[in-house]
């Protein structure tokens, strides 16, 4: 009986819920309104420095994005769930297929490039690193390694020159939650580690900082230090960091990561940001080719620049907004 | 918080001067020993507590009132947890409403009606394993059935706190079922006979007796599980809960976001942790752990004012 004054205001609350969630429309991506966008985390940040500088000039749309990954983006994407997919690769062909099955037509349009840069203290000869060098290092075969000269052995047995310098070593990169890290293993480690037949991943034993300023710190106060973050990050640094120039084969040729070779993709360590929209959502919600009109203006620029990518050059731009408007 | 403090401590002179005298040695070693795991938990709690507030000070004690006011924004400096208070508001609601009067009635049926045979007791040894079942399990259950089940998904509107309610209900559930059973086990038995005794029917001695009796035990439980519901992090991550920016804040009052995206502390927190901006990664981070606990002693104090409030009337 005394229960009563606490059951009679729930069940008084799940009526008036269910009462007016009768009239409701399901689908949250559904209305013109309403905006969805889902994928790489790597993208995430610009996708929502676009949807909150949008939002201040339309203050209607209601506009959502979520980051649980690249794969899981594709998914929902050619689910017919989401209006833009965030994507740090293109997408691929099985994920293609799934989208053309259910009939989701889309446009894939590159927003930014994530360069990363390989440092070491300012005072560091090394002028050039090749990716076997990198791989010698700081993959989990390189578990243990201290000094340079250590990694020798693994570097000549990889296609390095096995000529590394005899000089301590110490790392300091991104931890394993970070984007920066991911793209790290992917481009540089990768197919070593596959050809090696080793997890993918990194040794475990060296110093990871979520801040970006603490690697610089850590990376700039050793001059035989090594160590990367994101392109932006090694720019803003100057002179502090010494940052490698970076070839993929050993003896190859040694790239400088600057905006322009990491725009025209001869720089190595780089990866394209993509995203992807639904043109039949675009085509019936004004609202959502409104926002992609925007994003293809204040996303390409300030939010990419924001968000310490690195923008793509002009060509690039006028062939991403072509892309669009040719959609 | 809600556990029973201990109301009588010896202190280590208390214990020191009994080893002088060299009696019941045994027995000082054990008190000292309980005393010492009392002193180890109790400071696993306060270092935490205190890592968690001084890191998030810079927000807490600047900008405290804009921090649970604004919405997700991509900078660290405005971002704020207002629509993360809304979902676990909303979320807590939702399991009140769903889990607590199943819970306590199928409680009541399991212990007043069900015939005591071997479906019984296997239901029982399910409702048990069930309560020990990983959260994450009931995440991939709600993605399934509540997200995008077929018919259910128009009702909760997707990825929705109505769905994010619904699967922290089930998770819930068990514990609920559980304590409820426990504290209606500990009616005595001569309370039912008296009441049996005067003419009463079964469902009036349960309404007038057993219920008002296991009431703030029932209480102690349910209000437990909500706090839990509230700090649970995993199956909302697996329903989609958004990460990034929503840029519609619907009113508190406005039901109808029941059904729309949402986000919710835990996933605030989760998120945020592992940003690279450190802005967000440890101030905001932490206090947004700080507000999240600030809500569930809320919750907690109310579980127990309420319980006395019902212990009083019990014996008055």
């Amino acid at each position: 009986m005394k229960l009563r004054f606490l059951l009679t205001p729930m069940l008084a609350f799940a009526l008036i819920a269910a009462a007016c969630g009768g009239s409701d429309d399901a689908g949250g991506s559904g209305e013109d309104g309403e905006i969805f966008v889902s994928g790489s985390s790597t993208v995430e940040p610009i996708s929502v420095r676009v949807a909150d500088e949008f939002f201040k000039t339309n203050p209607d749309v209601n506009i959502a994005v979520n980051g649980p990954g690249t794969g899981d983006g594709f998914k929902l994407f050619c689910d017919g769930e989401t209006d833009i997919s965030d994507a740090s690769r293109a997408i691929k062909d099985e994920e293609a297929s799934d989208c053309e099955e259910n009939g989701i037509n889309w446009v894939e349009l590159k927003v930014g490039i994530d360069g990363i840069a390989i440092m070491s203290g300012p005072g560091n000869p090394i002028e050039c690193l090749s990716f076997p060098d990198m791989y010698s290092i700081t993959s989990p075969e390189a578990e243990g390694v201290q000094n340079w000269a250590d990694a020798n052995e693994l570097n000549a047995a990889v296609g390095g020159s096995g000529d590394l310098p005899d000089a301590p070593l110490t790392i300091t990169a991104p931890g394993q939650e970070s984007g920066t890290y991911a793209s790290f293993i992917e481009i540089v480690l990768e197919d070593l580690l596959e050809e090696r037949e080793q997890d993918i991943t990194t040794r475990f034993d060296y110093q990871s900082s979520a801040n970006d300023n603490i690697i610089i710190n850590n990376i700039s106060s050793d001059d035989t230090s090594f160590g990367w973050v994101g392109f932006a990050f090694a720019e803003e640094a100057g002179d502090s960091v010494k940052v490698f120039s970076i070839s993929e084969e050993e003896g190859g040729d040694c790239i400088a990561p600057t905006a322009e070779t990491i725009a025209d993709n001869s720089y190595p360590i780089a990866r394209d940001l993509f995203i992807y929209v639904n043109v039949d959502k675009a085509a019936e919600k004004p609202l959502l080719a409104e926002f992609v009109d925007f994003y293809m203006d204040y996303g390409l620029t300030t939010a990419v620049t924001d968000s310490k990518y690195v923008p793509l050059d002009d060509a690039a731009m006028a062939e991403t907004r072509a892309a669009w408007s040719g959609r | 918080m809600a556990v029973a403090t201990p109301t009588t401590v010896r202190d280590t002179a208390s214990i020191a001067e009994s080893l002088r005298r060299k009696r019941d040695v045994k027995g000082v070693a054990f008190q000292a020993m309980m005393f010492l795991s009392l002193v180890i938990t109790l400071g696993v709690l306060v270092v935490l507590l205190f890592t968690v507030i001084s890191d998030g000070w810079p927000v807490l004690s600047q900008r405290l009132g804009g921090f649970l006011t604004s919405t997700l924004r991509p900078d660290a400096v405005d971002a704020g947890v207002v629509q993360g208070l809304k979902g676990t508001f909303y979320l807590c609601a939702i399991v009140a409403i769903v889990a607590f009067p199943l819970g306590i009635a199928a409680a009541i049926y399991m212990e007043e009606y069900a015939p005591q045979n071997w479906l019984t007791s296997f239901i029982q040894l399910n409702i048990r394993n069930l309560a020990g079942v990983p959260s994450v399990v009931y995440g991939i259950l709600g993605l399934t059935i509540f997200v995008k089940g077929w018919g259910i998904s128009s009702i909760t509107g997707g990825s929705s706190p109505l769905a994010g309610g619904l699967t922290l209900s089930a998770l819930v559930l068990p514990v609920v079922i559980i304590t409820a059973q426990e504290a209606i086990r500990a009616t005595p038995q001569a309370l039912r006979e008296a009441g049996f005794g005067v003419g009463a029917t079964k469902w009036e001695v349960i309404k007038d007796h057993i219920l008002p009796y296991a009431a703030p035990g029932i209480l102690t439980g349910t209000l437990l599980s909500i706090a839990r519901a509230a700090g649970e992090a995993a199956p909302l991550l697996l329903i989609g809960t958004i990460s990034g920016i929503i840029t519609r804040s619907a009113p508190w009052y406005d039901v109808t976001q029941v059904q729309d995206r949402f986000t919710a502390m835990p996933t605030l927190i989760t998120s945020w942790a592992v940003q690279p901006d450190t802005g967000f990664s440890v101030e905001n981070a932490a206090a947004a752990i700080v507000i999240l606990i600030f809500f569930v002693i809320l919750l907690n104090s109310a579980a127990i004012m309420l319980r006395n409030r019902f212990e009083s009337k019990r014996s008055g």
